[in-house]
């Protein structure tokens, strides 16, 4: 007997994927909370390594998996420390907007 | 003669005084500083010995020689003339092209070569020997100036590169030296480089020779294109067919390519000698040369380097003779420029300028020798006018040393009380510059005059105006400065280097009245000795039986140049007067006996002609600067124009100042702003343009959107994909 997932194919994986790096990547452009906007990125970084992991499972291409390990300690240690800035910026105007910080021009 | 040790050794003349050079150079200024002279003493001094050796043997050579002929009163003209040389290869310069073509134009080969042979070693003689007692001369007379050491390294390095001008066996060597000697000229003319004067002299004789020498290159590289080599007798020494100047001498084996190189051959080359040997056109650089130290005057701008010009056309006389409008050339610019220095040294006041005009006017002298089938002459005169002038040179520097910098004769008088043993050196270099019997000027002038007039009355009449004119100035100067009451400046010159004074000089006020102190210490006098002497003897020694001219004509350029002389001219020749003299470049010969003997004649009456003339110059000059010194000036007020014009030097620095140079310097500005709004106006806007681009997009996206820069990068990513996979 076949099961549900055994119909589950790669492009079933990349599907989710470019969803979530879409999902992340309008959230990014049109949020201007910074959490929020940092949380997109994470959304866009996870959906790069769901496309990552499903290579490396189905063409049996290891260096993938071993990639996405490193994607997602780097990932963690991006978010400690973007959190941190946030926390900072926030100390600075008591707000999460973005575009309070226009006049840098960054 | 490649059997002789001196010449198998001869890469030591040249290397030596390099070494020597190197040694002052690199260690001078550290550690040697006031003994920088030994180095340069020791090598240029060694070389003169191997130089006098080498000359020594080849006359040795020369007699054995003359026993081994059959039948040594009458020998027929090629027999009687056995050339002696010596090709000495160290290594290959410059090879390129393809050596299957050698010979051709297809494959260029410079040889570090030398080639010896009696003009090779005349020279030598005169810049080694000569150049070390003005070494000698110059220890003392620069004792205590600052850069002794640079000094010392100059003349090393100029000695080193004459002997290669001299000694080497093609025209690139040639070149090297030529180019070698004009860089140490222009630096040592610029020795005082803190005197915007000495610069300007420094630049001025490098430009002027530079317009000489492109003639001289563009020759070079002609003789190249249309005989495929650069060497006067090619590698395998003089006999073959394969040298440039044996191409040259048989004419009737050339191409119509290149006998119409040939014709324009001289005109190229006689503008590099021209240059170098301040002649007509291009003399203006060499009175401005004075600038240099004394002894740097002596040595190069008038002993040695201004020389070479003599030389070069001595050398490649095969050249010139076969061509009647070059010879004329020479002959004619050699002459004006005679008489016009000449008239310019009759109302110089600055004793080195008169000796410098002198000097144009003597070169003229030579270049009228070799013009006229006499190089022999040119050659013999080059030798005299070494010794002489270099003492003349040497003698006015010892006033300049006394006199703490003066140099006007306007401000000195009756010298001979101060400066007793000078005054003695200065009227024997007078007399010979004069040309009086039995000084060295004499033989060597008369010589000259003869030839001239063998070749054109109205050329030999110049040539005894110039006389006239040389016995004159001359002695208006010793007149003016040795005797008379007499005068002596008291305050140091502003350009006076106060470090010429001698440190036992220690009253400051040693001028005049020097009991204790020595204007004329031995170190100083010495080499002026052995320079008179020379002055005295050399003249009569080599004229007494053609000594000079048998010794040159065993040259292989003296034979070749006679031989196609002969062969050009004879057969035009209008009666036997008019058939070249074989004497004129030490041939023997073998004209009719009653013509030789009334050349002969006519040639005593031209010794006492001269003689005559040259008394007559020094009777004019006792009388005008020396018994009624008022009546000169009297005479110079009534001729007030030409005196200006004279005193002015025709204006002919103002004439190349207006019509060259400022010109020139017009066109240099054009340029300059060409390059500063034109060129670099572009360059500016191609930078331009991008700011502005970034200017503008900064102030219309850069707006701290942070959204917007994050959808424009998105936008460029979708660009990119769009780009890269459609």
């Amino acid at each position: 007997m076949t099961s549900t997932l055994d119909q589950v194919g790669l492009q079933h994986y990349l599907a989710v994927g470019a969803i979530m790096f879409a999902i992340g990547l309008i959230g990014f452009i049109s949020r201007r909370n910074l959490i929020l906007m940092f949380l997109c990125t994470e959304l866009m970084f996870q959906g790069v390594v769901i496309n990552l992991v499903a290579f490396g499972g189905f063409v049996g291409f290891f260096a993938g998996l071993a990639f996405t390990i490193f994607v997602v300690v780097l990932a963690g240690a991006v978010a400690s420390l973007a959190v941190g800035l946030i926390v900072l910026l926030f100390r600075h105007k008591a707000t999460l907007d973005a575009d309070a910080w226009r006049e840098l021009r960054g | 003669m490649s059997e002789l040790w001196t010449v198998q050794h001869s890469y030591l003349i040249p290397l030596l005084p390099l070494i020597g050079a190197a040694i002052a150079g690199f260690f001078g200024a550290r550690w040697l500083r006031g003994g920088s002279h030994w180095p340069i003493w020791l090598g240029v001094g060694a070389s003169a010995v191997l130089s006098i050796v080498l000359l020594l043997q080849t006359v040795a050579l020369l007699g054995q020689g003359s026993h081994a002929g059959t039948d040594p009163a009458h020998p027929p003209l090629g027999a009687a003339n056995p050339s002696v040389s010596a090709p000495v290869k160290l290594f290959t310069w410059i090879a390129a092209g393809d050596p299957s073509k050698a010979g051709t134009n297809q494959y260029f080969v410079a040889d570090a070569a030398f080639f010896f042979d009696p003009l090779t070693v005349t020279m030598l003689c005169v810049v080694c020997g000569i150049g070390f007692l003005i070494c000698v001369f110059a220890a003392g007379y620069m004792r205590g100036e600052e850069g002794y050491w640079r000094f010392f390294a100059y003349l090393g390095l100029f000695i080193f590169m004459m002997c290669c001008l001299v000694m080497g066996d093609n025209l690139i060597m040639l070149y090297l030296g030529w180019e070698g000697v004009g860089l140490c000229s222009y630096l040592l003319i610029g020795y005082y480089y803190q005197k915007p004067s000495a610069r300007d002299a420094a630049k001025k004789a490098f430009l002027v020779n530079r317009i000489g020498d492109f003639g001289f290159g563009v020759g070079i590289m002609l003789a190249f294109a249309a005989f495929g080599t650069v060497s006067y007798f090619g590698a395998d020494g003089y006999g073959g067919t394969n040298g440039l100047l044996e191409a040259a001498a048989h004419p009737e084996t050339l191409s119509e390519f290149q006998r119409q190189v040939l014709w324009w051959l001289p005109f190229l080359l006689m503008l590099g000698a021209f240059g170098k040997s301040a002649q007509f056109p291009l003399y203006v650089w060499l009175p401005d040369a004075m600038e240099g130290p004394t002894p740097v005057s002596a040595l190069i701008h008038a002993a040695t380097m201004v020389t070479a010009g003599v030389y070069m056309i001595a050398r490649c006389g095969t050249l010139f003779v076969g061509n009647d409008a070059a010879l004329m050339t020479v002959a004619f610019i050699g002459s004006f420029t005679a008489l016009l220095a000449a008239s310019i040294a009759l109302r110089q006041f600055d004793l080195k300028k008169v000796f410098a005009y002198s000097t144009i006017s003597q070169l003229g002298f030579m270049f009228v020798g070799v013009g006229v089938l006499a190089p022999v002459a040119g050659v013999f005169h080059l030798v005299t006018h070494a010794f002489f002038k270099a003492l003349l040179f040497l003698s006015s520097g010892v006033v300049m040393h006394a006199m703490l910098g003066h140099l006007d004769m306007r401000q000195m008088s009756g010298l001979k009380a101060v400066l007793p043993k000078t005054r003695w050196l200065m009227l024997i270099g007078c007399l010979a510059l004069a040309g009086v019997v039995p000084f060295a000027g004499f033989w060597s002038k008369d010589e000259i005059v003869a030839a001239a007039w063998h070749a054109s009355p109205l050329l030999g009449a110049v040539m005894l105006l110039t006389a006239l004119l040389t016995a004159y100035y001359t002695f208006r100067l010793y007149f003016r400065v040795f005797e008379g009451p007499r005068v002596v400046p008291d305050t140091p010159h502003p350009d006076h280097h106060g470090s010429h004074e001698h440190g036992d000089s220690s009253g400051g006020a040693g001028s005049g009245h020097g009991g204790h102190h020595s204007h004329e210490p031995a170190i100083m006098i010495l080499p002026l000795v052995f320079l008179a002497i020379g002055s005295v003897i050399a003249g009569v020694v080599l004229w007494q039986g053609h000594r000079l001219g048998h010794f040159l004509g065993h040259s292989p350029s003296f034979v070749t140049a006679g031989e196609l002389a002969t062969a050009t001219f004879n057969p035009k020749a209008a009666d036997e007067h008019h058939l070249v003299n074989p004497l004129g470049f030490g041939l023997h010969d073998t004209r009719p006996a009653e013509l030789q003997q009334a050349e002969q004649r006519s040639h005593y009456v031209f010794m006492l002609l001269s003689t005559v003339i040259a008394l007559a110059g020094i009777a004019v000059a006792y009388t005008l600067h020396l018994r009624d010194r008022p009546k000169a000036d009297r005479l110079a007020l009534r001729l007030s124009g030409i005196a200006r014009a004279i005193e002015n030097k025709y204006w002919v620095d103002e004439l190349y100042q207006a019509s060259i140079v400022e010109p020139l310097r017009r066109l240099g500005q054009a340029f300059y702003a060409m390059d500063r709004f034109v060129v670099d106006g572009l360059v500016w806007l191609a930078g331009f343009i991008p700011q502005l681009g970034g200017f503008i997009l900064k102030l219309t996206t850069q707006r701290g959107y942070l959204q917007g820069y994050a959808l424009s990068m998105v936008l460029g990513v979708a660009v990119i994909l769009f780009v890269v996979f459609l």
